[in-house]
């Protein structure tokens, strides 16, 4: 399997430390080849667009500037970090002086032309799901989960190459090679109001509850993400929506790559579930006492 | 002038049509009547193209197949038209007059000529595909009939999923077909045809919904396109007309479509309208209601583009009458809730405000893309959308000479249009090829007719077997035995395909061998093999009309499938009555009258000068008959075309080739005065400002009257001079007024003089003229601010562009509701503009505008309402002259020889009249070319002894065929226009009137052979 240059993003080594931990771990069981980039910034991706624009591109800019030395692709965790790289990218690509201006900050060539995959494209298409099935050693058989891509993942749709912008299916079929019984729904990229999570949120709580509500109807007992907002969001803002719509979800949240480590057999998983804001430990229960 | 391409022989008369759609079909029609051989291909396996797979059609919400299939029937009849299917254009080589046209020819497996479409092999078929005919929703066999109605009747087999193709095993299709038609042997061939002219008809793609990934189309199972509603709707459909769901086969009660899907969409790469959306979903939501009255639909639109003749009646009453509920705004993204499968609508009310709205389907109303590959195959240069570009005066016209193009691969239009069209295309590629008129063509040569009067009737029975449609469900030998037993037959046997080449033979050979004089064929309809039988008949000599069928198929075996013994007693008796009548039947003649061979066109406008030199390049001389002393018509008043041709150019160019051919004899300054005569045999009476008559004769006439600009009283027009028609305004930007570099703002309001109380139909060119001329305005004054108040933007097909352009720089376009009109005002010297404009929610909106500009509408011609009843012609509540069927014959009356054309018909932009004009021409010259116009043997008659002259039936007959005598004081029939639709014969109390083959007599004996045979 060839070599990915890795961008992990401020979230993975903090708030979403399990989504980091898991993805390095299960990335190392599946012979996924992951080097992190050496001396790797922030990225930007929450505040940067609102204060500078320049900031706003120079910041994933000299990410990309270390990711051309390495000479590989480009995988990411975060879907937020994954959504700026990818435009910002494509800015420089697209405007001549705008790349050279930034060049001249940075001093070094941000034109970045390999490919920003996300984690989850990079398991699918390098690992391929036939293998990740072979490779399961826990099914996660009373698994019902619905996969939010969440939006930055599938919008701007020229930019974001998804396999399609309302109704993705790779993390689907991912859930479904580790044996669970992912249920459809039609919320998959509806916003959860992550960005105004802090300030409006009353707007977040109409949101999420509309996701869970949705998740509901569609027989789910489980949320599967792979962006660290959008978990954030919507376990924190579970308790608001009960607050102002008077039902109570306690939908257990995940990211993709906990649940991978899980049906893999990694030992670790425990510790990553005890740091959810809804204890998903009593619907794990069936895989982890063994 | 007819093109001389060869050294040697001149023009090929033959005409290659590509497509076999309602615009091939009516191309090949209309060219084998002019007199030329038609190739007429198609890539699918049967012609009907998509009219073929729907239900029903707008705005007389006929049942489409009903009306297509008489056509198709026509086609497969007409020696002279050959029909090739599984056939891909791949070249076309040589010019106008000679083309060498390479076709692919991909096997059918089965032998076209020996086939009956019986079904039997696709009974004993284990294979089953996905059935394009049904849009997929339901499965079909491998080897199959495409639909019972298809031409050619013949079956074909998928390759890809036979057995025996693919395999080598199975082949039970070769072993039940009795008449040995399945062929494993054929393969791909190719073949070049020889041709002088090539009309193209390919139609359209639908668009792909997968393509709007927030519709979840392929996704929600209860989400379908237009295309599969349609079959859900059609009776013979999969779901056979019940309006159901396809995730749990439940009624539907709430409905909605979404209108413009892949169309009005620069994102899927479609900006263009499709033109015919916005009435099939009316359609739809209006048949499905029919279907199931508790259904409540809804439209989801952006602008209802209601354009088209008796469009805008038909969009109210769904509105108003018929509970369709219409909703301007369009559905952002569709959601499935899972437990129900319904569709979450999330989209803008009327008052801005975000909704979610639940409902159990929804019908996404996808539009027409163009067809791959034409500019490639046929060498023409496409538009940027695919479709072919054209002359924007004749938009029939490719950019190769010699290639005509129509219907939807022109631009995305409805059927009227396209027949329209194709009709024109006709006459277009006859004006070059006519002197090769007939050079080609078959003629069946017959026997003399034996004289049977006097003789006593022999009856000669087949019975047909129909493979097993009715040999397996009714004892077919018993019903030979019980007719040999009949009084008056003579011979009886059975046959396994009467229909058969061979049985023609057959039948022919025992007609001669047992001296029979009359022929009974007990098998399937009329409506599809009369034809055939009764020229079997002639070819032996025997008059054919000495004919009658018995349908023991779809009157008996197909409806009693399970009980043999009734049937067989029903096919008896059904056999009994048809011999009954058979014994009565007399021959009949077919009247002849003859033609003369010159034409008529009333009225000097656009329309009336190109349907005149197209007659005259025919060459058949024509009288052009103009009212104004100046030819020209409205057109006089525009100065440029929606795609920027220069109109005054053109109409110059047009009058200087009318006036300079010497076929054409202009008479300006004349009014018609008085028609008499009928179809061949017309004599005009016209008269001059100086009272001085002339008496014209000729053998057809077409009616091309024009319309008038509608002369508004209303927002101080006329008493501000300010405010301005959009022609006067047109004027202005010609010559390059300068006052209008001066302009800070101007207003235009649209559906001036329509959509009215007093006309309540749309006038289809001002929203494109007024978009043209804001356009214009842009050009000339960019800093100026125009302002655009409409109803509904009607800027169909390729127009919707220019609403594009408008927009992007920076018109203005507010919207007013009906009923809420803006007001004009004089305040203080200055105009002042009211209007609420509907998108803010009524929201008063004040303009003080330097001008402004009246859309005013289209009005019929005050004259039409005295010329009609002298052409013996109908007009419609709005004044315009009404055709004779409003979607297959669009330039037609009811009354033979007359014909239609331009603005006398409707509105309609100068292409579009153009068009129409090319249409009507090439169907006058259909009778022109004739040296006879030969009637019907199945006409009425009157016993002149019996009738008492009370005129009923001249008032009845909808062809204006029976006349009064005044001095014998008797009805009198036209055996050239009647029709035998049997209207006066039944109505005639006096029973003077009878329809020949169809007479009192004739009938009750039919009545008394079924009783009798009950009481046996």
């Amino acid at each position: 399997m060839k070599s990915f240059s890795f961008y992990p993003g401020c979230s993975q080594l903090s708030s979403a430390r399990e989504y980091g931990v898991s993805a390095l771990e299960v990335s190392q069981k599946l012979g996924l080849r992951l080097n992190a980039l050496r001396g790797w910034n922030c990225c930007g991706a929450s505040s940067a667009h609102m204060t500078n624009h320049l900031l706003s591109l120079a910041l994933p800019a000299r990410n990309l500037a270390l990711a051309k030395k390495t000479g590989d692709d480009l995988v990411v965790v975060c879907a937020a970090c994954y959504h700026n790289l990818r435009s910002a990218r494509a800015r420089i690509l697209e405007d001549g002086s705008l790349a050279a201006r930034v060049e001249g900050i940075l001093g070094a060539d941000p034109r970045f032309e390999g490919r920003i995959v996300h984690l989850l494209d990079a398991v699918v298409e390098e690992v391929g799901l036939e293998r990740l099935r072979d490779m399961v050693s826990r099914p996660l058989e009373k698994l019902r989960p619905v996969s939010y891509y969440g939006c930055l993942m599938a919008r701007p749709r020229e930019m974001m190459d998804a396999d399609d912008p309302d109704n993705p299916r790779r993390m689907d079929h991912l859930l479904a090679a580790l044996g669970a019984e992912v249920r459809p729904w039609s919320y998959k990229t509806d916003c959860c109001g992550g960005s105004l999570s802090l300030t409006r949120r009353d707007v977040v709580a109409e949101l999420v509850n509309r996701l869970f509500e949705a998740a509901e109807e569609a027989g789910a007992n489980c949320m599967v993400t792979a962006c660290p907002m959008c978990l954030a969001n919507l376990e924190m803002r579970q308790s608001e929506a009960r607050l102002r719509f008077k039902r109570r979800h306690d939908l257990p949240v995940f990211f993709f790559t906990e649940l991978m480590g899980l049906a893999l057999g990694l030992e670790d998983c425990e510790e990553w579930f005890s740091r959810h804001l809804v204890d998903p430990r009593p619907l794990l229960s069936p895989y982890t006492r063994a | 002038m007819s093109v001389m391409a060869s050294r040697t022989l001149g023009p090929v008369g033959a005409v290659m049509v590509m497509g076999g759609g309602v615009g091939g079909i009516q191309a090949s029609l209309e060219l084998a009547g002019l007199g030329y051989k038609v190739y007429l291909v198609d890539s699918s396996p049967s012609i009907g193209g998509v009219m073929g797979m729907l239900d029903k059609t707008f705005p007389t919400n006929e049942c489409s197949m009903c009306i297509l299939s008489p056509k198709m029937v026509e086609v497969a009849s007409d020696e002279n038209i050959e029909v090739i299917t599984l056939a891909d254009v791949l070249g076309v080589e040589g010019e106008e007059g000679d083309f060498r046209v390479r076709l692919r020819l991909r096997p059918r497996y089965v032998d076209v000529d020996k086939c009956t479409g019986c079904g039997d092999c696709s009974e004993k078929c284990p294979a089953r595909i996905p059935d394009p005919y049904n849009a997929k929703l339901s499965e079909t066999r491998c080897i199959r009939v495409p639909f019972p109605q298809a031409v050619p009747g013949a079956a074909l087999i998928d390759p890809d999923t036979c057995r025996w193709i693919t395999k080598g095993k199975c082949g039970n299709c070769a072993k039940a077909c009795q008449a040995g038609a399945v062929d494993f042997g054929q393969r791909e061939r190719e073949e070049t045809l020889r041709v002088g002219a090539v009309i193209a008809a390919p139609g359209y793609r639908p668009f792909d919904a997968s393509r709007k990934t927030e519709y979840g189309y392929g996704v929600h199972a209860n989400v379908v396109t237009s295309l599969e509603f349609e079959r859900i709707l059609a009776a013979n459909g999969p779901t056979l007309g019940r309006v159901v769901r396809p995730s749990d086969g439940r009624e539907v009660r709430k409905l909605a479509f979404i209108q413009c899907v892949g169309s009005r969409d620069v994102t899927v790469g479609n900006g263009y309208c499709s033109g015919v959306c916005c009435m099939y979903a009316t359609k739809q939501a209006l048949m499905a209601k029919e279907h199931l009255s508790s259904i409540e639909p809804t439209i989801f639109f952006i602008d209802m583009r209601a354009h088209g003749k008796d469009f805008e009646k038909y969009y109210n009453d769904a509105a108003s009458r018929h509970g369709v509920r219409y909703l301007r705004g369009l559905v952002s993204g569709i959601r499935e809730r899972q437990r129900t499968k319904n569709l979450l609508l999330r989209f803008l009310d009327a008052d801005g405000r975000m909704r979610e709205e639940e409902f159990d389907m929804v019908v996404l109303s996808i539009g027409l893309e163009a067809p791959l590959d034409m500019s490639e195959v046929l060498e023409i240069k496409t538009n940027q959308y695919g479709f072919a570009a054209s002359d924007s005066f004749v938009p029939i016209r490719s950019s190769r000479e010699g290639v005509l193009v129509c219907g939807a691969a022109q631009e995305p239009k409805d059927i009227p249009d396209t027949v329209t069209q194709a009709t024109a295309a006709a006459g277009l590629a006859s004006q070059r090829l006519h002197c090769a008129r007939g050079s080609l063509l078959t003629r069946r040569e017959h026997p003399p007719e034996r004289d049977v009067g006097g003789e006593e009737p022999r009856v000669g029975v087949i019975i047909c077997r129909c493979g097993s449609n009715i040999g397996g469900f009714l004892d077919v030998p018993a019903v030979v035995d019980y007719a040999a037993g009949l009084p008056g037959v003579a011979f009886a046997a059975e046959r396994i395909y009467a229909c058969s080449q061979d049985a023609q033979e057959w039948i022919r050979q025992a007609v001669q061998e047992h001296g029979l004089n009359r022929l009974v064929v007990a098998s399937c309809t009329p409506r599809t093999h009369q034809p055939l039988f009764r020229e079997t008949l002639r070819s032996a000599g025997i008059n054919k009309y000495l004919f009658e069928m018995a349908n023991i198929r779809e009157h008996c075996s197909w409806v009693h499938m399970r009980e043999p013994e009734k049937a067989t007693r029903k096919a008896k008796h059904l056999v009994r009555m048809a011999v009954e009548k058979a014994r009565r039947l007399e021959p009949l003649e077919e009247g002849e009258s003859a033609v003369v061979p010159r034409g008529l066109v009333m009225g000097g406008g656009v329309a009336g000068m190109n349907a005149t030199l197209s007659l005259a390049g025919a060459g058949f001389p024509v009288y052009l008959v103009e009212k104004e002393e100046e030819l020209g018509g409205l057109a006089r008043n525009i100065r440029f075309n929606a795609a920027g041709g220069d109109v005054r150019a053109y109409l110059e160019d047009l009058i200087r080739r009318v006036e300079g051919e010497e076929l054409i004899t202009v008479l300006k300054g004349h009014r018609v005065k008085d028609i008499s005569g009928f179809v061949g045999q017309f004599k005009t009476l016209v008269e001059d400002k100086q009272g001085r008559e002339t008496l014209l004769e000729h053998g057809a006439v077409i009616v091309a009257t024009g319309g008038g600009q509608y002369q508004p009283s209303e927002y101080l027009y006329g008493s501000d001079v300010r405010v301005l028609t959009q022609w006067e305004l047109e004027e202005r930007l010609a010559e390059e007024d300068p006052s209008l570099r001066e302009l800070k703002r101007v207003v235009m309001i649209q559906c001036v003089g329509s959509r009215d109380e007093e006309r309540p139909y749309c006038s289809k060119v001002c929203c494109t003229e007024a978009v043209k001329n804001a356009l214009a305005l842009k050009r000339l004054s960019p800093s100026a601010d125009v302002y655009l108040l409409y109803r509904d933007i009607r800027t169909y097909g390729l127009r919707e562009d220019l609403y594009r352009e408008a927009r992007e720089a920076g018109v203005v376009f507010a919207r007013f509701a009906d009923g809420e009109q803006p007001e004009v005002l004089e305040r203080r010297g200055n105009l002042r503009v009211k209007v609420k404009d509907a998108d803010l929610g009524g929201e008063p909106v004040g303009l003080e505008p330097d001008l402004v500009i009246l859309s005013t509408g289209i009005t019929a011609n005050p004259d039409n309402a005295y010329l009609a009843p002298l052409l013996k012609v109908p007009c419609n509540a709005e004044g315009f002259f009404l055709e004779a069927h409003m979607k297959l014959r669009p330039v037609d009356f009811a009354t033979d020889g007359v014909f239609l054309c331009g603005l006398a018909h409707a509105p309609k932009s100068i292409e579009e009249s153009v068009t129409q004009a090319l249409a009507a021409a090439a169907r006058a010259e259909s009778v022109l070319c004739r040296d006879k116009v030969v009637a019907e043997g199945v006409v009425a008659v009157v016993d002149e002894e019996r009738c008492s002259g009370c005129g009923m039936c001249v008032r009845l007959c909808p062809f204006e065929a029976v006349t009064y005598d005044g001095e014998k004081k008797v009805a009198a029939v036209n055996t050239s226009l009647c029709k035998g639709c049997g209207t006066c014969a039944a109505a005639c109390t006096a029973g003077a009137s009878r329809l020949q083959g169809f007479r009192s007599d004739q009938i009750l004996s039919q009545i008394e052979a079924a009783a009798a045979a009950w009481r046996d």
